[in-house]
């Protein structure tokens, strides 16, 4: 068989429909990555399908190749430079004007396209009928009809793709578009000054840089003046010249007369392809509209839905993660059972499974809130919930588009950050990567059950309640400061088109919600596994340690005691004696657990960074838990496990009486919580940031956040301290 | 016509006599090849029109005939959009004053005594000799003035108002966008909300966009139930 690799690439106009048809042609063998340079998501997909090895690639959904944005950019450069076999541009047939816009750019290009006129269903619902055989003849390129979501024409897609990519033509040249006189004089004066310089491998269609240049496309020109070095000179400015005279006879740039000499001849195709019928039906979307962003009511709304999805995450969540946390129980006593006691069988328990497990439970919740914030994603809500919140947004100067990202970081930071990407301008996206983190993720939300439970009983509640809204209220004022300080708001002209509510689709939800949760497994799986193999190794060595108190002569001494007594003891009396001997051993025990802990590497790194944390009420045992919440924060309450209780689980009342017992006060608490909250996001986090913005925005952010973090600690355990007495 | 050409003659033959300009004669055929042209003429054409009268002139030497007719202020100059300068005549019998639109370039001649006497008096009080005078004020025409009371920026309309889209202004690049996104000048727009501050939802067809207040402060729109389609687009001339 021939396997030959042919390259598709999807592009269209955003809510095209486009990711539907990617998911439903590559199904689960997608690949998620990066594109080259930039922190744009790159989804590519590996098919076979008639013999043919198919590379799907899906592009960022635009609305033009002028580049305004990163998408746009890096979608053009993929065309240009990887020149794809095949591209398939997903038209939207319901808005078709629009969508043949990006359609005439793509034809421009030279590259060879293939219209999916998708939702043709929708289209003939709204009383347009295609004529998709006209459609090709005019444009010379092949047309297909398909509805994505029904999972129809997607075989004929491919088949027609595969033949296309295989068949030698491209647009016969007499069907592209055509400009008004002056322009195509200025266009071929370009050109001619281009052909004079240049060699027959230069990549680019001629006509097609000779009009991005008329338009002033900057990165056109650099390309340029990097292909040709010093001959671009003439070229520039023949086209800056020619620029200057359209100008003047049009009064008007000449990019908007091009665009609109383009809508020109959409028009006149679509006045030969689409026939109206004067049928309309309501809009279903703009009257859901009418009541989602309503001024009284779409506030309301938007605040049962976020309720209702915490909600959802955390009660629903609870049942899966009693049973992963059984499984984790049984586990590590099978591991018991089976491994002879040692270093391995510790390292295993208390190390790896430990130290995981103790992360791993909080997948249930994340699977859940990312799968509420798909579901919110794929009906179109998110859209009008960014919208309602600009306004609270505007108060960081930030738009409303920057709520997503802090609501995902409600589940966990990682996502949240790669989710700026969204965003278009960078300013906004740094500052919403810095505030990110104070988004209290459900890593921290252990620590405060923990603590909260134990000090705060009654008012656990209430008191977590208020850490969250601190969180927020710390990135409001945090991103304020940003912006005015070292991120001046150039207030870009915003506009962004709200997708049209749509019923989502099991398997688009899913692919979503595994998309994001899979980045928390791989923090899992990466940073939080090693890191907690680094912090069993600290506390278990070294081995030799010097006890104050010779811990097994003192149990010998306990066990002969007591055997002595039991011996000459009455039956009845013998039983009591035993358990007394049980709870002196394991009070022994755990007095030379902790002197271990005490000595331990960990414990001695506690003792020499607890002068910092002093200030704000923690012991060394503190101070080594926070440092370990670095890996994640989820870590600190298993460091406290060990370091406390030094029996029974994390979660047992073991830990609270411990606590209690510990000469912890609840202001010590309280101090503890406000500084688990801001303090320097978990070192996935932190590699994220750095990946998303660069090293300096990460120091700045690790640098500050935890300053704020001491801070308020200190002001509220001083502060409090004051107060009482 | 023909008396007001003499009258205008006259005028410029005395200018020219007492400023002391050569080739006079010349000129004056120069001139009364000018007059009798009804539209805007270039320096290339009036030499053709010269040439077919059998007077063949250097254009050179008619281009500054012209330029002295034009500093004296018989004849205007124009350069209209390919940059090349037409000349048109100056009826200084026949005046008028104009009010000349700058939105419609429509023209609006008036004449008022008062003024003309009261220019009069101003110039003998300076003691200066007015040998004609030229008025001209610019500004936006009632029809005009109409139409732009109707238009609006799209920040102004209502909650549930419809409205077309007369213009966009701002950068190139926000016009671009805005223009490959499906929104454009005589596009129909429906405002879903409006608070009076912060972002705002429009609907276009079946599309709905949010619109940061500074973007849709520029773009102007114009009530539906007045507009038709393409009814008072600017009529450039």
């Amino acid at each position: 068989m021939d396997s030959r690799q042919i390259r598709i690439a999807l592009t269209g106009n955003p809510n095209s429909g486009k990711t539907t048809i990617f998911n439903h042609l590559t199904g689960t063998r997608q690949k998620v990555g990066n594109w080259p340079g930039v922190t744009v998501e790159k989804k590519e997909g590996d098919i076979e399908k008639f013999g043919c090895q198919l590379k799907i690639v899906d592009l960022p959904g635009t609305y033009s190749l002028t580049p305004f944005s990163i998408e746009e950019i890096v979608a053009r450069d993929y065309i240009l430079e990887d020149r794809p076999d095949v591209v398939i541009d997903i038209i939207d047939a319901s808005n078709l004007e629009r969508s043949l816009y990006l359609a005439n750019q793509l034809r421009e290009l030279d590259c060879k396209v293939i219209f999916a006129l998708n939702m043709a269903d929708l289209a003939r619902s709204r009383g347009y009928k295609i004529d998709g055989e006209k459609l090709s003849e005019l444009l010379g390129v092949p047309v297909v009809f398909t509805v994505g979501n029904k999972k129809e024409g997607l075989d004929e897609l491919l088949k027609t793709a595969v033949e296309y990519a295989e068949s030698g033509t491209g647009i016969p040249e007499s069907r592209k578009v055509r400009y008004s006189k002056d322009i195509e004089k200025a266009i071929s004066e370009v050109r001619e000054e281009l052909e004079s310089r240049i060699g027959p491998d230069f990549p680019y269609n001629r006509r097609w840089t000779a009009v991005k240049l008329l338009e002033d496309d900057t990165i056109i020109k650099q390309r340029l003046e990097k292909l040709l070095g010093t001959d671009s000179a003439q070229v520039l400015e023949k086209a800056q010249q020619l620029r200057d005279k359209l100008a003047d006879l049009f009064h008007e740039e000449p990019e908007i007369v091009m665009t609109d000499e383009r809508y020109g001849f959409i028009a006149g195709i679509l006045k030969e392809v689409v026939t109206t019928s004067s049928r309309r039906r309501v809009d279903i979307s703009r009257n859901i509209d009418l009541v989602l962003t309503n001024r009284f009511l779409g506030f309301p709304i938007f605040i049962f839905f976020i309720w209702a999805m915490f909600q959802i995450t955390f009660t629903v969540g609870a049942y899966p993660m009693a049973w992963l946390d059984a499984g984790i129980s049984a586990l590590s006593s099978g591991v018991d059972a089976l491994l002879p006691p040692g270093v391995f069988e510790s390292f295993l328990l208390e190390g790896v499974i430990a130290g995981v497990g103790s992360v791993i439970i909080f997948l249930p919740n994340i699977v859940l809130l990312f799968f509420c914030i798909a579901l919110f994603e794929d009906t179109g809500y998110m859209a009008r919930a960014a919208f309602l919140m600009d306004r609270i947004m505007h108060l960081i100067g930030l738009h409303g588009k920057s709520f997503i990202p802090m609501l995902m970081g409600f589940g966990c930071n990682v996502p949240a950050i790669m989710a700026t990407r969204a965003l278009e301008s960078r300013k906004d996206r740094i500052l919403t990567v810095l505030i990110t983190p104070f988004m209290s993720c459900s890593a921290r939300l252990p620590v405060y059950i923990v603590l909260a439970g134990t000090f705060f009983a009654a008012y656990a509640g209430t008191v977590i309640f208020l850490l969250y809204l601190s969180g927020v209220v710390v990135a409001i004022v945090t991103g304020r400061l940003f912006r005015v300080i070292l991120l001046k708001g150039e207030d870009a002209p915003f506009v962004m088109e709200l997708p049209p509510y749509r019923l989502p689709m099991l398997k688009s939800l899913l692919i979503h919600m595994w998309d994001r949760s899979k980045m928390f497994l791989k923090k899992m799986g990466g940073v939080i596994l090693v890191g907690s193999i680094i912090i069993w190794v600290l506390s278990a060595y070294p081995k030799a340690i010097d006890y104050s108190v010779d811990y097994g002569a003192r149990m010998d001494q306990v066990h002969a005691e007591y055997a002595e007594k039991i011996a000459s003891a009455p039956a009845a009396e013998a039983r009591k004696l035993e358990e007394e001997r049980t709870a002196r051993i394991a009070d022994l025990r755990r007095a030379k657990r902790i002197e271990h802990a005490e000595k331990s590497y960990l414990g001695r790194i506690g003792r020499f960074v607890s002068p910092v944390f002093e200030p704000i009420g923690m012991d060394w045992r503190g101070s080594v838990a926070i440092l370990t919440g670095f890996v994640a924060k989820e870590v600190v309450v298993s460091t406290m496990g060990v370091l406390y209780a030094a029996e029974g689980d994390a979660e047992s009342d073991a830990l609270h009486r411990a606590l209690r017992n510990s000469g912890m006060t609840s202001l010590a608490a309280l101090s503890m919580m406000v500084f688990v909250l801001l303090y320097l996001p978990c070192l996935a986090t932190v590699a994220v940031i750095n990946r998303e913005t660069g090293t300096r925005w990460m120091i700045l952010s690790v640098v500050y956040t935890t300053a704020i973090a001491w801070l308020a600690a200190f002001f509220i355990y001083q502060g409090g301290r004051l107060l009482m007495a | 016509m023909g008396n007001i050409h003499t009258h205008e003659r006259r005028q410029f033959e005395k200018l020219f006599d007492q400023e002391e300009i050569d080739c006079l004669q010349q000129r004056l055929a120069i001139l009364d090849a000018f007059l009798q042209t009804e539209q805007h003429v270039t320096a290339d054409e009036l030499t053709d029109i010269l040439k077919k009268q059998g007077q063949g002139f250097e254009k050179p030497f008619v281009e500054e005939t012209l330029e002295l007719m034009r500093r004296y202020g018989f004849a205007q100059k124009n350069r209209f959009e390919n940059g090349q300068a037409r000349y048109e005549h100056r009826h200084l019998g026949d005046h008028h004053d104009h009010m000349i639109c700058t939105k419609c370039n429509r023209i609006i001649e008036f004449e008022d005594s008062r003024l003309e006497n009261l220019q009069q008096e101003i110039a003998r009080s300076y003691g200066f000799h007015m040998l004609q005078h030229r008025m001209e004020i610019y500004g936006i025409c009632d029809r005009c003035l109409k139409d732009r009371m109707k238009k609006m920026p799209l920040t102004a309309a209502k909650i549930g108002e419809r409205v077309v889209i007369r213009e966009l202004t701002g950068g190139s690049s926000s016009r671009l966008r805005l223009m490959s996104m499906g929104l454009r000048v005589n596009d129909e727009l429906e405002v879903i909300t409006n608070y009076g501050q912060g972002q705002m939802v429009v609907a276009a067809g079946n599309q709905r966009y949010v619109l940061g207040r500074g973007l849709a402060r520029k773009i102007i729109v114009e009530p539906y139930s007045q507009a038709s389609p393409s009814g008072s687009k600017d009529s450039a001339p």
